[in-house]
């Protein structure tokens, strides 16, 4: 049998560069050691964070009351303004399941295509998804008139002996989201494994934490054999939830795109809301992972060129977006559709210009200072157009309901939108909502993957690691594969 | 079937305190359940005489139909009460009456209100040191006979007056009968809805009170300010007469109006006159011949060519028929001239005064009630008895009622309900509601229409006849004169036939026969005649107008007449102050802003609306709402007789429009609470017309109300007269084929190539097996296709089928400011729901202006009311996007909405392109919660067939899919087939313009079939493809003289 | 998998919820013993001779009291127990009030079932009421339920019926 032999490398050739790896290497870090103390020692609560748990909570608390008011009394309390039969929760639900995209996106797409860069901030993209999508599915059965009939929705055997209408976008949104739900949720799950692992073998942790961690990590024991079905099961599940990231939002701009409600009836939506997801994904990671990384001291795991790269992402999907607004223009004028042209105009000029004009402000305007590498690279400025893209976002998807509602074909039914202070409450409930479960999250589980973290330390510091020896008996560097394959 | 005892058994049920009944009634009132204590109801109800069915065969669930007499107004329309389980649940024409013809208006619709309104008196009241306390009908009678022999003793008895509602029949000479036996003067028929110049005008030319106008023999017809659609004399035949004239297309009258504000009838006018207040004079002279278009014009402020050509017309059309208003300063001169017109061969042709309507006769006008208060203030009266009759808020506040009654002695009220009046009462004996009372009318001469009750009394109350009789008998002098137990017994005495030709009779609801008092006018007191309205000093005239529904004030306590919207402002719950746009501009007021109008009498301060059917100088407002005492709902907006200064026409008439006003900003801001959105079409073919050229030359004369056709002319400087817009099909002259061009071919019996499809799972439309909904299904259910025509040519936009609906169908209102008054109050708290078009109507009519004028102010724009309702699509928006089946297509073509499988996602609404969905938004059908719908005892009117929908889900309208199923019921028990027109929904039942047909489109006999054959017929948004169940059949607009086309 | 085990225990609850909420077999003890068995079963007396309405409205139709005293002002009852029930019915009637039946078949009010449609079908009183003439007090014998219902609109029934069942039919 032929024997493989690979050429030793010699001192002086240039090290073959690694594409995936290119960029975002860790300098600042030294060895694995390192990275196991510091991520882990980010799990120490703090009274700070105490604090903005305690804020998450009575916002979520407020939220509930509202919502309980509103159950009570009937829907009547929030804003609603015939024919405007939905507004704030709908709004909100498309914003939390788009928030909910640029997690798996950049978790599965992103580990597919190879795209280094992911590695720092996948897991609080992946985590931000999941309780995005928890958030978001509260929505539809927030707005429902009579919610604790929600179940209806569900097909399942029952003594009435009907079935949901099958051909209903609304029913398809409960496969699409429920579906979702699972699979992100699956997938962080199995990106943590080794991590709890090392966190479960970490001294001086608290018996119970100890115990949890025991049962999350499986019996993790570090083997390459587990190191090789994890791999393939990553890998697998990074397949599996990537048409995922285009389908579920898809569903939900069927929502809107199944109806032939003037402003909604286009074949644009797909992928106009995917794009749409994605940009406003990206921009929630922004606001998440720079605060994070200044508090919990991980400027050296997260740097620089991680965000730089993002933000070309950030900048494509705007541009995306931007596409698809002029799109709808021309297709509106185009079409010569009589109520198309009225609504788009109104659109613009109407009642309601204040909201487009934010819309096209934050999504489109602003976004193209990313141009600029100096902004790119300035993690404030980062920061600041995280904002401006979240609060766009909610705000087209305004644009999209409320004034298509109000401005249809009967001129006789044309009115406005005004919400209650119950709506505004539930949404802040949203947010405290989400963010609680942020707050629990990021001081239960490492918001950094300390596994992968480790393939994009420098490969100059491993020499007292793990290598190669050739045929010829000559010690050989170990050259990492792309990360991700943990060869 | 019953026995001595059962009866006695029910009336124990029936307790006084009512108590028992009440409960359950409640029970019954949400659904067809709680069927355990009928045995109760029924008795009572056998005693009468049903319409259709025969005593014996009174069965529980099943509806009994008592014919009897409506008096919401002097008319005298024969309407049907529809009573199940003891308790009237609904109110239709009698369709063989001679007066109504089966039509039925708002207010007639609206009477069960009254009859359950939760604020009617609950038993008699005395005034105990200052206060009204109950009593019992003993104690009170005691306390009304010791006051009369008082009266009598002190020879006081000539100083008695009694002041009745005006009504027609037996009641008034009974009444006087009474009086003269207790040596009493007699009563004052009063009527402040009156028009008392026209009266007297008619008297005096055709010497007849209110002759007949037929319409269908005039080719043009002259309205000045008479606004014979809304509450003009009879205002039900009056429109059924115009609708018929006017379906008759080609040889259909022309309307003009003349008159500063466009009423209902100025919106169905083809051509309107914007004179200035108090100029109708110089018109009529100028159609006289005594004057030239030029002094008329200087004097009306309309262009000297519009007069030109209206003088012309007028002189070479005939027959044609000229009608004033009244209501004017010199009401009682316009009047006069105005009948003097008709000399020339219209009398006897078009105006029918051996025909007329007796219900206007012996009218005491306000003149005498004027009288009377100056006889109050100097103590010349002793004692005061109302019924009925509300002066002390239908008179102008100048008069100064409520004051003068203060100085009497002794007063007696038999009114049902608390007002302004009654609650200066010292004695407080409340009548029965005209439902639960025997009478009579005779509202054309030869007919008497019968009254009967229809139900037991609701409260504790006696029928104010009964009283007199029962304090007759107490009184040693009269007690020989009344032999009979009671009011029924005396009729009967004199009923000719007696009693069993009335029995004969009852089921009918009317005889022909005469009990005809003498129709003499009453003498009229010295008037104080007003000043023409240019002497007084003001920026803008004051034009205060009756309101269509709420009328004197008499419907203002009626939940369905305060939502359902003013057929022409559509403004519910609220009184503005109506002013021209221009004008509005110019004054720098939007929509809503506060002005202060201010009279001689007092100032109001009221939100401005924006109408363009005003004339420019002018500002109008209507009475009826503003009330003090009159009940919970009739708080609702202002009053303007709080600010119209006292005077009468030379006819003692209150002088309507007599007086400028002063009308400033006021700074400030009130919601206007209004149902319209954009009062433009903005081309959609919502409501579309065609004018009679074309459709006599058969074009297809398209005319979507293209508003760039309007501005196109305007910015050519080029007013167009009303209609050569219309002439060749104004709209796109590029000759596109526009959405519902009626030369597109409809086959209304099809269902939609979809239809099947909506029904789920066996639905392909490829799939051989269609299971139920295949036509040749054993379950024969695929048959039919249950649809609608509406004639825009007939509907006159009054919104009776509105009411008729909210009646029907269990619709509850959702204005009053207790229900979510937070929301967005208004500055009354009135309608705050509304703010939020949550209007609940099933079916709305929609008010769009056309052409030119509209916001600009210029005379001339057309109306287009378009009754939209569920359009029941074969290819339904709705039905696919409901997740959970909610709402599906049936097999018999309906859109069916299964309210307790309506989760409430919303999604149809969203989907509606016609948005005639409605959500409920809270618990309107729960009677714990502040926005209940049904005070008790309005939850009695509810219809036991139809559910009373839950907080959190959708409906909309059903077809009345009740009727269709009772229908359907009744023909399987008699083993038969439907027969075509068997059966029809509430709103085409009670339409006074028969503008509404429904039937079964699958079926050649079905009357609807062939009407959606019509030339004129397209569906609204033909282009999404919706297959809609409703045919709208375009109006027909008369832009030019009838000899020119 | 969480997920999809989450609604398969989600389905099983709510399918065995949505068959639970049935108030079948309820017996309630009535004011007065009233014994169909005695009426019907012994003396053989047609059900529509005191649900005179079964057959020609939505309601069946409670007897008035005076169709009770018809006969038993005259008829006193053999043993002792049906005496005193007996008496108890006088004791209302000389009151002048209806005896408080408590109701047992109760549908909900969005739901309109039109009795003399089933009777006139020749649908027995027993297919859904049950085996009445035999029931010493009265209970409720069928579950009432939807499915119920559309059990026999669809012809599964035995002897089978067929109807329509389109929701239309009950729920307006």
């Amino acid at each position: 049998m032929a024997t493989v032999t690979r050429p030793a490398p010699s001192r002086d050739e240039p090290r073959r560069p690694n594409i995936a790896t290119a960029g975002v290497q860790l300098p600042a870090v030294r060895d694995y050691e390192q990275v196991d103390r510091e991520i882990s020692g980010t799990l120490r609560p703090t009274l700070f964070w105490f604090i903005g748990l305690g804020v998450a909570v009575f916002f979520l608390i407020i939220g509930i009351s509202a919502w309980m008011y509103q159950i009570y009394s009937g829907l009547g309390v929030a804003g609603y303004n015939p024919p405007v039969m939905w507004g704030v929760y709908i709004i909100t639900f498309v914003f939390w399941i788009g928030i909910g995209h640029a997690g798996t996106l950049i978790s599965a797409i992103l580990y597919l295509f190879r795209a280094g860069f992911r590695t720092t901030i996948y897991r609080c993209a992946e985590a931000m998804t999941v309780f995005a999508v928890m958030t978001a599915a509260l929505f539809p059965i927030l707005h429902l008139g009579r919610p604790w009939k929600f179940f209806w929705l569900i097909p399942y055997p029952n003594w009435r002996y009907i079935w949901p209408q099958f051909k209903s976008p609304l029913v398809w949104d409960v496969f699409a989201i429920l579906t979702y739900f699972t699979i992100s949720s699956t997938f962080l799950f199995i990106g943590l494994i080794p991590d709890i692992a090392v966190l479960r073998d970490r001294e001086k942790i608290s018996p119970i934490r100890k115990t949890v961690y025991t049962m999350l990590s499986l019996g993790w024991r570090n083997t390459d054999n587990e190191w090789r079905h994890f791999a393939r099961a990553y890998l697998f599940l990074a397949a599996f939830s990537t048409p995922l990231v285009l389908s579920v939002h898809s569903v939900v701009s069927f929502d809107f795109a199944m109806a032939l409600t003037p402003g909604w009836h286009t074949t644009i939506f797909p992928p106009y809301f995917v794009a749409g997801a994605i940009f406003s994904g990206m921009g929630m990671v922004f606001t998440i992972i720079i605060p994070l990384r200044k508090w919990f001291g991980l400027k050296h795991y997260v740097t620089i060129n991680h965000l730089d790269a993002a933000a070309k992402l950030a900048l494509f999907t705007s541009l995306l977006v931007g596409c698809a607004y002029m799109n709808e223009w021309f297709v509106a004028w185009f079409s010569g559709n009589e109520a198309e042209k009225s609504f788009f105009a109104n659109r613009i000029w109407g009642q309601w210009w204040w909201a487009s004009a934010i819309l096209y402000t934050c999504n489109m305007m602003l976004p193209l200072s990313l141009f600029v590498q100096k902004l790119r690279r300035s993690a404030a400025w980062l920061f600041i157009i995280s904002f401006t893209i979240n609060i766009g976002m909610w705000f087209e998807r305004f644009v999209i309901v409320v004034p298509s509602l109000s401005h249809e074909f009967e001129p006789w039914q044309w009115t406005s939108y005004r919400p209650t202070w119950v709506d505004y409450a539930i949404l802040a409930g949203s947010f405290g909502w989400f963010s609680m479960w942020f707050m629990l999250f990021i001081k239960q589980l490492p918001v950094i993957a300390i596994a992968e973290v480790k393939e994009i330390v420098p490969p100059r510091l491993r020499t007292t690691h793990p290598h190669g020896i050739d045929p010829a008996g000559r010690h050989f560097e170990f050259e990492p594969d792309t990360p991700g394959e943990f060869a | 079937m019953s026995t001595e005892q059962d009866r006695t058994a029910s009336s124990g049920a029936v307790a006084p305190n009512g108590v028992k009944r009440r409960e359950f009634l409640k029970v019954l009132g949400v659904g067809t359940a709680a069927t355990t204590m009928l045995g109760c109801t029924q008795e009572k109800v056998e005693k009468l005489i049903p319409y259709l069915v025969s005593p014996d065969q009174t069965v529980p669930g099943v509806s009994n139909y008592y014919a009897t007499t409506c008096r919401e107004c002097s008319a005298g329309c024969g309407v049907i009460a529809e009573t199940r389980d003891g308790r009237t649940i609904k109110l239709e024409g009698n369709p063989e009456h001679p007066v109504n013809r089966g039509a039925l208006c708002a207010r007639g619709q609206a009477a069960l209100q009254g009859l359950y309104n939760p604020d009617r008196y609950r038993g008699p009241m005395a005034r105990k040191n200052g206060q009204l306390q109950p009593v019992t009908w003993d104690e009170a009678l005691q306390i009304f006979a010791q006051k009369l022999g008082e009266t009598r003793s002190r020879g006081g008895g000539g100083n008695a007056v009694f002041i009745n509602q005006h009504e027609s029949g037996s009641f008034p000479g009974f009444l006087d009968a009474w009086l003269a036996a207790f040596g009493m003067p007699p009563h004052l028929s009063y009527d402040a809805g009156a028009d008392h110049a026209v009266i007297a005008a008619n008297r005096q030319t055709y010497g007849v009170a209110w002759p007949r106008l037929d319409f269908r023999a005039a080719r043009l017809v002259v309205s000045i300010g008479a606004d014979f659609l809304d509450s003009w004399g009879a205002m039900v035949p009056q429109q059924l007469d115009f609708a018929e004239a006017r379906a008759d297309h080609e040889n259909a009258p022309r309307l003009i109006y003349v008159g500063p504000r466009r009423s209902l009838t100025g919106l169905n006018a083809d051509q309107w006159i914007d004179c200035k207040p108090g100029s109708e004079m110089a018109i009529v002279q100028l159609l006289g011949g005594q004057s030239s278009a030029q002094a008329a014009s200087q004097a009306t402020g309309v262009s000297e060519t519009v007069l030109d050509a209206f003088a012309r017309e007028f002189a070479s059309t005939t027959p044609s028929i000229v009608i004033a208003g009244g209501g004017g300063a010199d009401g009682l001169e316009v009047a006069l001239a105005a009948n003097a017109l008709n000399s020339r061969g219209n009398v006897g042709t078009t105006i029918k005064p051996n025909e007329g309507y007796l219900g206007f006769d012996r009218m005491a006008s306000p003149a005498e009630l004027r009288a009377l208060v100056t006889r109050m203030n100097t103590g010349g009266v002793s004692l005061l008895m109302v019924r009925g009759a509300n002066p002390a808020f239908t008179l102008p506040k100048g008069v100064g009622f409520a004051e003068a009654i203060a100085k009497v002695p002794f007063k007696v009220s038999f009114s049902s309900y608390p007002d302004e009046t009654s609650e200066l009462a010292d004695l407080i004996l409340p009548d029965h509601h005209s439902l639960e009372q025997w009478g009579d009318a005779e509202p054309i001469r030869g007919t008497l229409s019968l009254q009967q009750p229809a139900m037991d009394p609701v409260f504790d109350t006696r029928a104010t006849s009964d009283v007199l009789i029962a304090v007759a008998k107490k009184d040693s002098a009269n007690a020989a004169r009344y032999p009979a137990a009671d009011y029924r017994s005396w009729l009967i005495s004199r009923f000719p036939g007696g009693a069993a030709a009335l029995t004969a009779a009852l089921p009918r609801g009317f005889v022909s026969g005469s009990l005809a008092e003498p129709t003499t006018a009453r003498p009229l007191p010295p008037v104080h005649a007003t000043a023409p309205i240019e002497q007084s000093s003001g920026n803008m005239y004051l034009v205060v107008y009756p309101h269509p529904f709420i009328g004197d004030g008499r419907g203002a306590n009626k939940p369905w007449l305060q939502e359902i919207p003013d057929p022409v402002t559509k403004i519910c719950w609220q009184t503005v102050a109506e002013m021209n746009p221009a004008t509005a501009e110019r004054m720098g007021l939007a929509n809503g802003d506060l002005v202060t109008v201010r009279t001689a009498a007092g100032s109001l301060t009221l939100p401005v609306l924006r109408y363009p059917g005003i004339q420019r100088d002018t500002v109008a407002i209507g009475t009826g709402r503003g009330h003090t005492h009159a009940g919970r709902y009739a708080k609702a907006g202002l009053n303007p007789l709080e600010i119209l200064p006292a005077g009468e026409d030379r006819a003692g008439g209150i002088a309507f429009v007599s007086t400028k006003a002063n009308v400033t900003k006021a700074g400030g801001y009130a919601h206007i609470v209004t149902t319209e959105g954009s009062a433009r079409q903005h081309g959609r073919g919502i409501g579309q017309a065609i004018a009679i050229a074309d459709l006599r030359a058969g074009r297809p004369g398209y005319d979507s109300g293209n508003a760039n056709a309007s501005e196109v002319a305007q910015a050519a400087g080029v007013e167009p007269a009303a209609g050569e817009r219309h002439e060749g099909g104004g709209g796109p002259q590029h000759g596109e084929e526009m959405p519902g061009d009626a030369s597109h071919a409809f086959l209304p019996g099809m269902r939609s190539p979809v239809a099947n499809d909506a029904e789920g799972e066996q639905g392909s439309p490829r799939s051989n097996d269609k299971g139920m909904y295949d036509p040749k299904h054993w379950s024969g259910m695929a048959k039919r296709r249950w649809a609608m025509t509406v004639d825009l040519a007939r509907c006159t936009g009054c919104a009776a089928c509105v009411s008729a609906c909210y009646a029907e169908n269990n619709i509850p209102t959702v204005g009053a400011d207790w229900q979510v008054g937070k929301v967005l109050p208004d500055r009354t708290g009135f309608g705050a729901n509304l703010l939020r078009s949550r209007e609940m109507a099933w079916i709305r009519i929609e008010r769009y202006y056309e052409g030119p004028g509209g916001e600009d102010g210029t005379a001339n724009f057309d109306t287009r009311f378009v009754p939209m309702m569920c359009q029941h699509c074969g290819n339904a928006p709705c039905e696919p996007v409901c997740p959970v089946y909610a709402t599906y297509h049936s097999p018999d073509g309906l859109n069916v909405q299964v309210y307790n499988r309506c989760v409430g996602t919303r999604y149809c609404s969203n989907n509606c392109p016609y948005k005639v969905r409605y959500f409920n938004w809270f618990g309107y059908g729960e009677p714990a919660r502040p926005q209940y719908a049904f005070p008790e005892p309005l939850n009695w009117q509810l219809n036991p067939d139809v559910t009373v929908r839950g907080k959190g889900v959708m409906e909309k309208c059903s077809f009345c899919i009740q009727r269709i199923r009772e229908a359907e019921n009744r023909a399987t028990l008699e083993k038969r087939p439907l027969k075509p027109d068997e059966f029809t929904t509430a709103c085409a039942a009670s339409c006074p313009s028969r503008a509404i047909v429904f039937g079964d489109a699958a079926d050649e006999n079905w009357t609807v079939t062939q009407l959606a054959k019509d030339a004129r017929a397209y569906h609204v948004f033909e282009e999404l493809n919706t297959y809609t169940a409703v045919v709208y059949l375009k109006k027909v607009t008369h832009p030019t003289p009838a000899g020119r086309t | 998998m969480p997920g999809f085990i989450c609604i398969a225990v989600l389905a099983t609850m709510l399918s065995a919820y949505s068959g639970a909420s049935s108030s079948e077999g309820n017996s309630p003890v009535q004011p007065v013993k009233f014994r169909h068995t005695i009426h019907v079963d012994t003396l053989k007396m047609n059900c529509l001779y005191c649900h005179f309405a079964a057959n020609k409205s939505f309601d069946p139709g409670l007897p008035a009291m005076s169709t009770c005293m018809g006969c038993h002002t005259v008829i006193q009852g053999t043993t002792p127990d049906n005496k005193a029930e007996i008496q108890k019915l006088a004791a209302f009637w000389n009151k002048k009030e209806p005896v408080p039946w408590i109701r047992i078949h109760k549908l909900p009010e969005y739901v309109h079932f039109p009795h003399m449609r089933h009777i006139n079908a020749g649908v027995t009183c027993q297919t859904c009421h049950g085996q009445i003439q035999t029931m010493k007090q009265v209970y409720q014998a069928s579950s009432l339920n939807m499915g119920w219902c559309v059990n026999c609109h669809i012809g599964q029934s035995n002897p089978p019926f067929r109807a329509r069942y389109d929701c239309g039919s009950c729920h307006y």
